[in-house]
Protein backbone atom coordinates (compact mmCIF):
# COMPACT_ATOMS: atom_id res chain seq x y z
CA UNK A 1 0.00 0.00 0.00
CA UNK A 2 2.83 2.37 0.85
CA UNK A 3 4.46 1.62 -2.49
CA UNK A 4 1.18 2.43 -4.24
CA UNK A 5 0.70 5.79 -2.56
CA UNK A 6 4.38 6.76 -2.61
CA UNK A 7 5.49 9.93 -0.90
CA UNK A 8 1.93 11.05 -0.26
CA UNK A 9 1.41 8.43 2.42
CA UNK A 10 2.56 8.14 6.03
CA UNK A 11 2.16 5.34 8.50
CA UNK A 12 -0.13 6.07 11.43
CA UNK A 13 0.65 4.23 14.62
CA UNK A 14 -0.14 5.92 17.96
CA UNK A 15 -0.62 9.26 16.24
CA UNK A 16 0.68 11.24 19.20
CA UNK A 17 3.24 13.04 17.06
CA UNK A 18 1.82 12.59 13.55
CA UNK A 19 -1.65 13.95 14.26
CA UNK A 20 -0.13 16.99 15.98
CA UNK A 21 2.25 17.63 13.07
CA UNK A 22 -0.68 17.41 10.68
CA UNK A 23 -2.88 19.69 12.75
CA UNK A 24 -0.07 22.30 12.83
CA UNK A 25 0.48 21.99 9.11
CA UNK A 26 4.02 20.67 9.51
CA UNK A 27 3.12 17.48 7.66
CA UNK A 28 0.35 17.06 5.11
CA UNK A 29 0.22 13.48 3.88
CA UNK A 30 -2.54 12.73 1.43
CA UNK A 31 -3.03 9.29 2.89
CA UNK A 32 -2.53 7.71 6.26
CA UNK A 33 -1.94 4.00 6.50
CA UNK A 34 -3.21 2.84 9.87
CA UNK A 35 -0.80 0.19 11.09
CA UNK A 36 -2.21 -0.17 14.60
CA UNK A 37 -4.18 -3.29 13.63
CA UNK A 38 -0.88 -5.10 12.98
CA UNK A 39 -0.97 -6.79 16.36
CA UNK A 40 2.01 -8.98 15.52
CA UNK A 41 4.21 -5.87 15.74
CA UNK A 42 3.17 -4.90 19.25
CA UNK A 43 4.76 -7.65 21.30
CA UNK A 44 7.80 -7.70 23.54
CA UNK A 45 9.89 -10.84 23.98
CA UNK A 46 12.71 -11.16 26.45
CA UNK A 47 15.51 -13.68 26.22
CA UNK A 48 19.22 -13.58 25.35
CA UNK A 49 17.91 -11.22 22.66
CA UNK A 50 15.20 -8.76 23.59
CA UNK A 51 12.76 -7.86 20.84
CA UNK A 52 10.41 -4.94 21.08
CA UNK A 53 7.82 -4.71 18.33
CA UNK A 54 7.62 -1.32 16.65
CA UNK A 55 4.00 -0.98 17.75
CA UNK A 56 4.74 -1.73 21.41
CA UNK A 57 3.39 1.23 23.34
CA UNK A 58 5.46 3.12 25.88
CA UNK A 59 2.97 1.89 28.49
CA UNK A 60 3.69 -1.75 27.60
CA UNK A 61 7.44 -1.13 27.97
CA UNK A 62 6.87 0.76 31.23
CA UNK A 63 4.90 -2.10 32.74
CA UNK A 64 6.83 -5.05 31.38
CA UNK A 65 7.76 -7.32 34.28
CA UNK A 66 11.09 -8.33 32.77
CA UNK A 67 12.42 -4.80 32.49
CA UNK A 68 13.60 -4.54 36.05
CA UNK A 69 17.13 -4.97 37.26
CA UNK A 70 19.75 -4.15 34.66
CA UNK A 71 17.20 -3.15 32.01
CA UNK A 72 15.32 -0.82 34.33
CA UNK A 73 16.52 2.10 32.17
CA UNK A 74 13.94 1.05 29.57
CA UNK A 75 11.19 1.59 32.11
CA UNK A 76 12.79 4.84 33.27
CA UNK A 77 12.87 6.08 29.70
CA UNK A 78 9.37 4.96 28.79
CA UNK A 79 7.63 6.25 31.90
CA UNK A 80 8.77 9.85 31.46
CA UNK A 81 7.28 10.21 27.99
CA UNK A 82 4.27 12.54 28.13
CA UNK A 83 1.58 11.30 30.46
CA UNK A 84 -0.51 8.13 30.76
CA UNK A 85 -2.74 9.07 27.83
CA UNK A 86 0.24 9.52 25.54
CA UNK A 87 1.99 6.38 26.75
CA UNK A 88 -1.09 4.27 26.10
CA UNK A 89 -0.97 5.19 22.42
CA UNK A 90 2.57 6.27 21.54
CA UNK A 91 4.71 3.48 20.13
CA UNK A 92 8.44 2.88 20.40
CA UNK A 93 8.73 2.60 16.62
CA UNK A 94 6.82 5.83 16.16
CA UNK A 95 9.10 7.56 18.64
CA UNK A 96 12.15 6.47 16.65
CA UNK A 97 10.61 7.41 13.30
CA UNK A 98 9.51 10.81 14.64
CA UNK A 99 13.21 11.46 15.35
CA UNK A 100 12.94 14.10 18.01
CA UNK A 101 16.39 15.10 19.29
CA UNK A 102 14.91 14.80 22.78
CA UNK A 103 13.46 11.31 22.40
CA UNK A 104 13.62 9.52 25.73
CA UNK A 105 13.72 5.80 25.01
CA UNK A 106 16.07 6.22 22.02
CA UNK A 107 19.23 6.96 24.06
CA UNK A 108 18.52 3.89 26.18
CA UNK A 109 18.10 1.71 23.09
CA UNK A 110 21.25 3.18 21.59
CA UNK A 111 23.19 2.38 24.76
CA UNK A 112 21.86 -1.16 24.40
CA UNK A 113 23.36 -1.24 20.88
CA UNK A 114 19.93 -1.91 19.43
CA UNK A 115 19.22 -2.71 15.81
CA UNK A 116 15.98 -1.90 14.06
CA UNK A 117 14.31 -4.03 11.41
CA UNK A 118 12.55 -2.33 8.55
CA UNK A 119 10.30 -3.69 5.86
CA UNK A 120 9.88 -2.28 2.41
CA UNK A 121 8.57 -3.49 -0.94
CA UNK A 122 12.08 -4.75 -1.67
CA UNK A 123 12.46 -6.74 1.52
CA UNK A 124 13.56 -6.71 5.14
CA UNK A 125 16.71 -5.08 6.44
CA UNK A 126 18.35 -4.56 9.80
CA UNK A 127 20.36 -1.55 10.74
CA UNK A 128 21.87 -0.15 13.92
CA UNK A 129 19.77 2.42 15.71
CA UNK A 130 22.97 4.40 16.30
CA UNK A 131 23.20 6.41 13.11
CA UNK A 132 19.61 5.84 11.95
CA UNK A 133 18.42 9.18 13.27
CA UNK A 134 19.95 11.95 11.20
CA UNK A 135 18.42 15.12 12.59
CA UNK A 136 15.14 16.56 13.82
CA UNK A 137 12.39 14.64 12.05
CA UNK A 138 14.81 12.85 9.73
CA UNK A 139 15.85 9.22 9.71
CA UNK A 140 17.66 6.93 7.32
CA UNK A 141 14.40 5.10 6.58
CA UNK A 142 13.42 5.16 2.91
CA UNK A 143 9.96 6.38 1.83
CA UNK A 144 7.45 3.69 2.52
CA UNK A 145 9.85 1.71 4.68
CA UNK A 146 8.12 0.43 7.78
CA UNK A 147 9.99 0.02 11.03
CA UNK A 148 8.87 -3.36 12.34
CA UNK A 149 10.91 -3.96 15.46
CA UNK A 150 13.83 -3.13 17.68
CA UNK A 151 16.18 -5.77 19.05
CA UNK A 152 19.21 -5.90 21.28
CA UNK A 153 21.32 -8.52 22.99
CA UNK A 154 20.87 -8.75 26.73
CA UNK A 155 23.96 -7.03 28.19
CA UNK A 156 26.42 -9.49 29.74
CA UNK A 157 26.22 -10.02 33.48
CA UNK A 158 27.93 -7.18 35.32
CA UNK A 159 26.83 -4.60 32.74
CA UNK A 160 23.74 -2.39 33.08
CA UNK A 161 22.17 0.70 31.58
CA UNK A 162 20.80 3.69 33.44
CA UNK A 163 18.85 6.72 32.28
CA UNK A 164 18.07 10.17 33.55
CA UNK A 165 15.86 12.86 32.10
CA UNK A 166 16.25 16.46 33.19
CA UNK A 167 13.32 18.80 32.70
CA UNK A 168 11.24 21.45 34.33
CA UNK A 169 8.50 19.08 35.45
CA UNK A 170 7.99 15.39 36.03
CA UNK A 171 5.36 14.70 33.38
CA UNK A 172 4.16 16.12 30.07
CA UNK A 173 7.68 17.37 29.48
CA UNK A 174 10.25 17.29 26.74
CA UNK A 175 13.77 16.74 28.05
CA UNK A 176 16.13 19.65 28.51
CA UNK A 177 18.82 16.98 28.65
CA UNK A 178 18.63 13.24 28.82
CA UNK A 179 21.46 10.82 29.43
CA UNK A 180 21.77 7.07 29.01
CA UNK A 181 24.88 5.23 30.21
CA UNK A 182 25.78 1.60 29.69
CA UNK A 183 28.67 0.44 31.88
CA UNK A 184 30.17 -2.37 33.86
CA UNK A 185 33.35 -3.03 35.80
CA UNK A 186 35.84 -5.68 34.77
CA UNK A 187 37.64 -7.97 37.21
CA UNK A 188 40.13 -5.17 37.87
CA UNK A 189 37.48 -2.62 38.78
CA UNK A 190 37.91 -0.79 35.50
CA UNK A 191 35.04 0.54 33.38
CA UNK A 192 34.15 -1.66 30.44
CA UNK A 193 31.38 -2.02 27.83
CA UNK A 194 30.84 1.69 27.99
CA UNK A 195 28.32 3.82 26.10
CA UNK A 196 27.40 7.39 26.97
CA UNK A 197 24.43 8.70 24.97
CA UNK A 198 23.18 12.26 25.32
CA UNK A 199 19.79 13.48 24.15
CA UNK A 200 18.30 16.94 23.63
CA UNK A 201 21.77 18.46 23.24
CA UNK A 202 22.33 17.93 19.52
CA UNK A 203 20.23 17.51 16.35
CA UNK A 204 19.88 13.84 17.30
CA UNK A 205 20.88 11.66 20.27
CA UNK A 206 24.66 11.44 20.26
CA UNK A 207 27.39 9.38 21.79
CA UNK A 208 29.72 11.40 23.98
CA UNK A 209 32.80 9.85 22.41
CA UNK A 210 35.49 11.83 24.18
CA UNK A 211 33.83 11.13 27.54
CA UNK A 212 33.69 7.43 26.63
CA UNK A 213 37.37 7.45 25.67
CA UNK A 214 38.32 9.05 28.99
CA UNK A 215 36.32 6.54 31.00
CA UNK A 216 37.00 3.25 29.24
CA UNK A 217 39.44 0.97 31.07
CA UNK A 218 39.78 3.44 33.93
CA UNK A 219 38.67 3.10 37.52
CA UNK A 220 35.61 5.30 38.14
CA UNK A 221 36.94 7.85 40.64
CA UNK A 222 34.94 10.99 41.37
CA UNK A 223 37.66 13.10 39.71
CA UNK A 224 37.58 11.02 36.56
CA UNK A 225 33.79 11.13 36.34
CA UNK A 226 33.83 14.91 36.75
CA UNK A 227 36.48 15.27 34.05
CA UNK A 228 34.58 12.98 31.71
CA UNK A 229 31.40 14.94 32.34
CA UNK A 230 33.24 18.13 31.32
CA UNK A 231 34.34 16.38 28.16
CA UNK A 232 30.77 15.27 27.49
CA UNK A 233 29.55 18.84 27.93
CA UNK A 234 32.00 19.82 25.20
CA UNK A 235 30.93 16.83 23.02
CA UNK A 236 27.42 18.09 22.64
CA UNK A 237 26.01 20.89 20.52
CA UNK A 238 22.95 22.18 22.37
CA UNK A 239 20.80 25.09 21.28
CA UNK A 240 18.88 27.73 23.18
CA UNK A 241 15.17 27.04 23.12
CA UNK A 242 12.08 27.64 25.25
CA UNK A 243 13.03 24.88 27.64
CA UNK A 244 16.65 25.72 28.36
CA UNK A 245 19.65 27.66 27.14
CA UNK A 246 22.60 25.91 25.53
CA UNK A 247 24.74 26.97 28.47
CA UNK A 248 22.35 25.44 30.98
CA UNK A 249 22.19 22.22 28.99
CA UNK A 250 25.97 21.90 29.05
CA UNK A 251 25.81 22.57 32.77
CA UNK A 252 23.22 19.82 33.22
CA UNK A 253 25.36 17.33 31.30
CA UNK A 254 28.36 18.20 33.41
CA UNK A 255 26.52 17.84 36.67
CA UNK A 256 24.37 14.83 35.85
CA UNK A 257 26.67 12.50 33.93
CA UNK A 258 28.60 11.24 37.00
CA UNK A 259 25.28 10.41 38.64
CA UNK A 260 24.12 8.36 35.67
CA UNK A 261 27.43 6.47 35.46
CA UNK A 262 27.25 5.63 39.16
CA UNK A 263 23.63 4.49 38.74
CA UNK A 264 24.60 2.17 35.88
CA UNK A 265 27.37 0.64 37.97
CA UNK A 266 25.07 0.21 40.96
CA UNK A 267 22.47 -1.45 38.76
CA UNK A 268 25.13 -3.70 37.25
CA UNK A 269 26.26 -4.74 40.68
CA UNK A 270 22.70 -5.30 41.96
CA UNK A 271 22.01 -7.59 39.02
CA UNK A 272 18.62 -8.90 38.01
CA UNK A 273 15.81 -9.99 40.31
CA UNK A 274 15.45 -13.75 40.58
CA UNK B 1 -13.07 14.40 1.32
CA UNK B 2 -15.98 11.98 1.28
CA UNK B 3 -17.48 10.49 4.37
CA UNK B 4 -17.13 6.90 5.42
CA UNK B 5 -19.46 4.83 7.57
CA UNK B 6 -18.13 4.32 11.06
CA UNK B 7 -19.54 2.18 13.81
CA UNK B 8 -18.50 3.27 17.31
CA UNK B 9 -19.30 1.55 20.59
CA UNK B 10 -19.57 4.24 23.25
CA UNK B 11 -20.70 3.63 26.81
CA UNK B 12 -22.04 0.27 25.76
CA UNK B 13 -24.14 1.57 22.87
CA UNK B 14 -23.29 1.21 19.20
CA UNK B 15 -23.58 4.31 17.03
CA UNK B 16 -23.50 4.18 13.24
CA UNK B 17 -22.52 7.42 11.62
CA UNK B 18 -20.92 8.90 8.53
CA UNK B 19 -17.86 11.09 8.95
CA UNK B 20 -14.79 12.13 7.00
CA UNK B 21 -11.73 10.00 7.80
CA UNK B 22 -9.78 12.95 9.15
CA UNK B 23 -12.29 13.65 11.94
CA UNK B 24 -10.92 13.16 15.43
CA UNK B 25 -12.74 10.97 17.91
CA UNK B 26 -13.16 14.06 20.07
CA UNK B 27 -14.88 15.99 17.31
CA UNK B 28 -17.21 13.10 16.49
CA UNK B 29 -18.13 12.60 20.15
CA UNK B 30 -18.92 16.25 20.70
CA UNK B 31 -20.24 17.49 17.36
CA UNK B 32 -21.89 14.41 15.85
CA UNK B 33 -23.04 12.54 18.92
CA UNK B 34 -23.69 15.45 21.27
CA UNK B 35 -21.52 13.90 23.98
CA UNK B 36 -20.07 17.17 25.15
CA UNK B 37 -18.97 15.90 28.54
CA UNK B 38 -15.57 15.23 26.97
CA UNK B 39 -13.98 18.65 26.66
CA UNK B 40 -11.99 20.33 23.93
CA UNK B 41 -8.98 22.54 24.57
CA UNK B 42 -5.43 22.21 23.31
CA UNK B 43 -6.05 19.59 20.61
CA UNK B 44 -2.42 18.55 21.04
CA UNK B 45 -2.54 15.90 23.72
CA UNK B 46 -1.04 18.28 26.28
CA UNK B 47 -3.96 19.11 28.58
CA UNK B 48 -5.95 15.89 28.91
CA UNK B 49 -9.44 17.41 29.11
CA UNK B 50 -10.38 15.24 26.13
CA UNK B 51 -9.51 12.01 27.93
CA UNK B 52 -11.66 8.97 27.28
CA UNK B 53 -11.17 5.28 27.98
CA UNK B 54 -10.37 3.20 24.89
CA UNK B 55 -10.59 -0.50 25.69
CA UNK B 56 -10.05 0.42 29.32
CA UNK B 57 -7.00 2.64 28.76
CA UNK B 58 -7.02 6.40 29.17
CA UNK B 59 -6.19 8.19 25.93
CA UNK B 60 -6.52 11.65 24.34
CA UNK B 61 -9.56 11.68 22.06
CA UNK B 62 -8.10 14.67 20.21
CA UNK B 63 -5.24 12.56 18.87
CA UNK B 64 -7.36 9.65 17.68
CA UNK B 65 -9.17 9.52 14.39
CA UNK B 66 -12.74 8.33 14.77
CA UNK B 67 -12.18 5.72 12.05
CA UNK B 68 -9.41 4.15 14.12
CA UNK B 69 -11.84 3.44 16.96
CA UNK B 70 -14.12 0.97 15.23
CA UNK B 71 -14.20 -2.27 17.12
CA UNK B 72 -13.03 -0.65 20.36
CA UNK B 73 -14.99 0.03 23.54
CA UNK B 74 -15.08 3.71 24.33
CA UNK B 75 -16.14 5.07 27.69
CA UNK B 76 -16.78 8.78 28.19
CA UNK B 77 -17.74 10.68 31.32
CA UNK B 78 -21.39 10.23 30.37
CA UNK B 79 -20.87 6.51 30.73
CA UNK B 80 -19.95 6.55 34.40
CA UNK B 81 -22.79 5.34 36.44
CA UNK B 82 -23.15 3.32 39.57
CA UNK B 83 -24.79 -0.04 38.82
CA UNK B 84 -27.59 1.19 41.12
CA UNK B 85 -28.24 4.08 38.71
CA UNK B 86 -26.76 6.85 40.82
CA UNK B 87 -23.52 8.72 40.48
CA UNK B 88 -20.25 6.86 40.24
CA UNK B 89 -18.31 6.93 43.53
CA UNK B 90 -15.65 9.05 41.79
CA UNK B 91 -18.26 11.66 40.88
CA UNK B 92 -19.63 11.72 44.42
CA UNK B 93 -16.18 11.94 45.96
CA UNK B 94 -15.18 14.83 43.70
CA UNK B 95 -18.21 16.78 44.86
CA UNK B 96 -17.81 15.87 48.52
CA UNK B 97 -14.13 16.77 48.60
CA UNK B 98 -14.38 20.15 46.90
CA UNK B 99 -12.31 18.86 44.00
CA UNK B 100 -14.32 20.81 41.40
CA UNK B 101 -13.84 24.53 40.77
CA UNK B 102 -14.42 25.65 37.21
CA UNK B 103 -15.08 22.05 36.28
CA UNK B 104 -13.40 22.01 32.89
CA UNK B 105 -10.71 19.43 33.70
CA UNK B 106 -13.01 17.27 35.76
CA UNK B 107 -14.29 14.83 33.14
CA UNK B 108 -10.68 14.22 32.13
CA UNK B 109 -9.62 13.79 35.74
CA UNK B 110 -12.44 11.38 36.50
CA UNK B 111 -11.81 9.32 33.38
CA UNK B 112 -8.10 9.14 34.18
CA UNK B 113 -8.94 8.15 37.74
CA UNK B 114 -11.37 5.49 36.56
CA UNK B 115 -8.73 4.09 34.25
CA UNK B 116 -6.41 3.88 37.25
CA UNK B 117 -8.87 2.35 39.71
CA UNK B 118 -10.07 -0.25 37.24
CA UNK B 119 -6.55 -1.67 37.24
CA UNK B 120 -5.27 -0.67 40.68
CA UNK B 121 -8.06 -0.50 43.26
CA UNK B 122 -5.88 0.74 46.13
CA UNK B 123 -3.38 3.20 44.71
CA UNK B 124 -1.11 5.32 46.87
CA UNK B 125 -1.30 9.09 46.56
CA UNK B 126 1.91 9.02 44.51
CA UNK B 127 0.37 6.60 42.05
CA UNK B 128 -2.79 8.70 41.86
CA UNK B 129 -0.70 11.77 41.05
CA UNK B 130 1.05 9.92 38.25
CA UNK B 131 -2.25 8.66 36.88
CA UNK B 132 -3.65 12.19 36.61
CA UNK B 133 -0.38 13.69 35.37
CA UNK B 134 -1.81 13.89 31.86
CA UNK B 135 -4.69 16.22 32.85
CA UNK B 136 -3.91 19.83 33.70
CA UNK B 137 -5.92 21.81 36.25
CA UNK B 138 -5.53 25.56 36.62
CA UNK B 139 -7.88 25.98 39.56
CA UNK B 140 -7.44 23.48 42.31
CA UNK B 141 -3.74 22.79 42.81
CA UNK B 142 -4.65 19.09 42.52
CA UNK B 143 -4.70 18.39 46.26
CA UNK B 144 -8.43 17.85 46.58
CA UNK B 145 -8.58 15.93 43.33
CA UNK B 146 -6.05 13.45 44.70
CA UNK B 147 -7.97 13.24 47.99
CA UNK B 148 -11.21 12.62 46.10
CA UNK B 149 -9.69 9.81 44.05
CA UNK B 150 -8.26 8.20 47.19
CA UNK B 151 -11.61 8.49 48.94
CA UNK B 152 -13.44 6.98 45.98
CA UNK B 153 -10.93 4.11 45.92
CA UNK B 154 -11.58 3.45 49.61
CA UNK B 155 -15.32 3.63 49.14
CA UNK B 156 -15.26 1.29 46.15
CA UNK B 157 -12.99 -1.19 47.93
CA UNK B 158 -15.19 -1.22 51.01
CA UNK B 159 -18.25 -1.77 48.89
CA UNK B 160 -16.53 -4.63 47.08
CA UNK B 161 -15.26 -6.25 50.26
CA UNK B 162 -18.66 -5.88 51.85
CA UNK B 163 -20.30 -8.00 49.17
Amino acid sequence: MAAHYGCGARYLAGGTDLIIHMRRGKLAPEHLIDIRPLAELSGISVGPTVEIGALATHASVEHHPAFQGRLRALVDGARVVGGPQIRNMATVGGNIANASPAADVVPVLMALDATVSCLSATGLRSLPLDGLILGPGRTGLAHGELLTGIAFAMPPEGVAVSFLKAGRRRAMEIASVNIAVRAGLDGDGRLCDLWVVLGAVAPCPVRATSAEAMLLDQRPSDDLLRAAACAAARDCAPIDDVRASAEYRRHLVERLLPRVVRAALASAQAGDPR
Amino acid sequence: MSKVLISLTINGETHELAAEPHRSLLSVLRDDLGLTGTKQNCLEGECGVCSVLLDGKVVNACLLLAVQCEGSRIVTIEGLEDPDGGLHPLQTAFMQHGAVQCGYCIPGMIIAAKGLLDGDPRPTDAVIREAIAGVLCRCTGYQKIVAAVAAAADQMSQKRDGQ
